[in-house]
């Protein structure tokens, strides 16, 4: 039976489409989960051997101490980056089979996940090399063992806490408090949360029995996940986001902008309404602030150079981070936008202006660092002008290449639904063109002509717009039908 | 209204639509029926330019749909929910159509009081998104907004699936009345033998893409069309 399930589970994610189109995704996923993994070993050992020649305390004290911390970091770590499976039992509910049994597979399933790897893979070496030398052996498995049980402990208690916030709405506030009540105790010295996790720690390592403790509450967390779910398996009780009933967001106002202004209210009112462009947008938000790591620091006002890239990024990463995904964010009614009483031309449009308007917000935004020194909003004028002009179609035509479908209900976090060549592709030219028409003048010394011939070039694209907008027509005219059908497909 | 020539639609090899020659006279109501996978909806994507065929062409009041974007315009379509924005409410799905047919509020809300017997109180005013719909309310939504704007040719496919027996009977008169009195011309798709004839002067019957039965519907039709899918 958990034989089948776990072949059913496995045959699930390999089939899923979004496993099977987007294959560099995977690749840089993987890559990226391997080197992780390999960074914890590596972490590892470090601290298993080297850890002495960096402090002047004992090892095996200062690893204890770090430890109540460490695992505070994993539960946020988990807190919001692990999902709880519960949409995976919902086809099994109405099958003759025991309702404990699916919920048995489903929480030893859960334990299968990178972050339970990660505390084994820190401290392993940790507990058999350093501890095992200095207590034996017997000490360093107990010590283990006490760091498996306590990852696994934390592992089930997220997970109930998440399932939890559904029912207490002010959990999250609470939690937030607790939090914030503790970490100011520890700062303020008025109770020493590294004293704590010493005073907890070393104890296991005179009396290694107590060791005992965490592997019994791993059980014990487990046994309560067990009970809650058997009694709560109804889809709607179990899914992790509330319906919402609140209505967001009108744009009214755009309506006097005629069709195009109605058409960007519709887009707006998509990126508002779900999580995924949302975070986008607040993304775009956060790193209008992106200039702060450049500008003050002195390492950076000799290889000044690299502000153009600043400013192309500042006023540009709302286009670039939502704009890749141009076509795929309106997948799912791609056939009415097909049929639907607009023509092509003015859907593009639409879309185009859009961006103008966001990267012209951003620019005035921008217009801040004017603090530190007048050439920066020159930089940042010509970047503008570039983005308006060219990096604003450009994107817009390499989205279009072979664009994946986008489930807009799926949350942020960890979803590279959409991801495909494209999406790698974009950042070069992007990031790119700009320096080529710069770079040459920054050489010969005439910077600041670099930059105005920057501008102008943008300029002269943004004047030149009706024409791009044309080709952007045409190209997505050619390549309609193989999109939706794409898009359908999936 | 809409003519079709030498069209057929194959995936990997496969030939899934094949229609030598079709034409449908402007106020004409065609049915379609067919089993699963007699090629009705490939069919109608076709018609509404979703799908290039892979040979053929369909014209629209003469033109090549693939080629002008004027049938948009005198096209009302609903085949499945990629017809609907479903992050909107209802309303404000309806207030975008509205304003892409250039109608005031004033327009819209007396258009959308004639089906105020169709949508018994589900649809309007409610702080819902389209997506949290049931089924048949979101076919609701849909085949009133594909009504909109007085189109001359409208294309759904299985309108009357998903439907309470009440809504279904009325959708059937809405249908009726419209084609009478707008020179409506209806293409339907349907599984569902007895409302298709009862609505349709013309059906086509298709096999595996091809037009097997093309026949005037008369008071035999529903008879003949039973037996045939029972035999089949």
């Amino acid at each position: 039976m958990f034989g089948t399930l776990l072949s059913q589970n496995w045959k699930e994610k390999t089939r899923s489409s979004i496993w099977a189109k987007s294959v560099v995704a995977n690749i840089f996923l993987g890559f990226a989960a391997v080197m992780l993994l390999s960074y914890a070993v590596l972490l590892g050992f470090f601290i298993s051997v080297g850890l002495e020649d960096m402090i002047d305390s004992d090892p095996i004290d200062f690893i204890n101490k770090a430890l109540l911390y460490y695992f505070f970091f994993e539960f946020f770590l988990r807190f919001f980056l692990q999902n709880v499976p519960v949409q995976a039992i919902e086809p099994y509910l109405h099958l003759p089979i025991k309702k404990g049994r699916i919920v048995h597979f489903m929480l030893r399933k859960s334990q299968i996940s990178v972050f339970n790897l990660l505390a084994f893979l820190v401290f392993t070496p940790f507990a058999f090399i350093r501890i095992g030398q200095e207590y034996g052996m017997y000490t360093g498995f107990m010590w283990w063992l006490m760091i498996v049980g306590a990852a696994f402990t934390v592992h089930f208690k997220t997970m109930y806490l998440k399932k939890k916030l559904n029912d207490i709405p002010n959990l999250f506030v609470i939690m937030f408090l607790v939090i914030a009540v503790v970490g100011g105790l520890d700062y303020f010295n008025i109770i020493s949360l590294s004293e704590l996790s010493l005073l907890l720690f070393n104890w296991i390592l005179a009396e290694p029995i107590l060791a005992l403790i965490f592997p019994l509450s791993w059980f014990l967390t487990y046994r309560i996940n067990y009970q809650y779910f058997v009694n709560n398996t109804y889809p709607e009780e179990l899914s992790t986001s509330k319906n919402k009933t609140k209505i967001r967001g009108d744009f009214g106002f755009l309506k006097r902008f005629g069709r195009i202004g109605e058409l960007i209210g519709l887009e707006l009112k998509l990126i508002i309404r779900h999580k995924r462009p949302r975070s986008a947008l607040i993304m775009s938000g956060f790193l209008l602030l992106y200039g702060l790591v450049f500008y003050p620091q002195e390492a950076y006002q000799e290889m000044d150079w690299i502000f153009l890239f600043v400013g192309i990024f500042v006023t540009g990463i709302f286009f670039i981070n939502y704009g890749q995904f141009l076509l795929s964010w309106e997948s799912g009614y791609f056939d009415f936008v097909l049929t639907r009483k607009t023509s092509y031309r003015q859907y593009f449009e639409a879309k185009y202006y859009m961006f103008v308007v966001a990267a012209a917000i951003a620019f005035v935004c921008s217009l801040a660092y004017g603090f530190f020194g007048v050439k920066i909003i020159l930089i940042n004028l010509a970047a503008f002008l570039f983005n308006i002009g060219i990096n604003i179609p450009l994107v817009m035509r390499i989205a279009m290449n072979g664009p994946k479908k986008i489930d807009l209900n799926k949350g942020a976090a960890f979803n590279y639904e959409g991801v495909g060549a494209a999406q790698f592709l974009i950042a070069i030219p992007v990031l790119l063109l700009p320096y080529v028409v710069y770079l040459p003048f920054r050489l010969l010394g005439n910077d600041v002509i670099g930059l105005i011939l920057v501008g102008v070039v943008g300029l002269v694209g943004f004047l030149f717009r009706d024409k791009t907008i044309d080709m952007l027509t045409s190209a997505f005219v050619k390549n309609r039908h193989k999109i939706a059908s794409g898009f359908r497909a999936q | 209204m809409i003519q079709v020539s030498e069209l057929t639609k194959a995936y990997k090899g496969v030939t899934v639509v094949s229609i030598p020659s079709l034409s449908v006279a402007k106020g004409e109501s065609f049915g379609l029926v067919g089993n699963n996978g007699a090629g009705k909806t490939t069919f109608f994507r076709m018609i509404l330019d979703l799908v290039r065929p892979s040979t053929g062409q369909v014209f629209s009041k003469e033109e090549d749909v693939s080629k002008s974007e004027d049938w948009k315009y005198y096209t009302g379509s609903y085949l499945d929910e990629a017809f609907l924005i479903d992050y909107l409410t209802p309303d404000e799905y309806f207030e975008f159509l509205a304003s892409l047919h250039g109608y005031s509020s004033g327009d819209l809300n007396e258009y959308l009081n004639e089906f105020d017997e169709l949508f018994n109180d589900e649809i309007r005013g409610k702080k819902k998104y389209i997506r949290d719909l049931s089924k048949g309310n979101q076919k609701k939504v849909g085949i009133v907004a594909a009504l909109m704007g007085k189109p001359e040719v409208i294309l759904l496919d299985e309108p009357f699936a998903n439907l309470d027996p009440t809504t279904q009977i009325r959708l059937k008169n809405i249908l009726k009345k419209w084609k009478e009195e707008n020179q409506l011309t209806m293409l339907i798709s349907s599984h569902d033998l007895n409302h298709v004839t009862e609505v349709c002067e013309r059906i086509v019957l298709l096999e595996k893409g091809e037009v097997k039965q093309d026949i005037h519907t008369s008071s035999s039709t529903l008879k003949d069309l039973e037996e045939y899918f029972a035999q089949y």
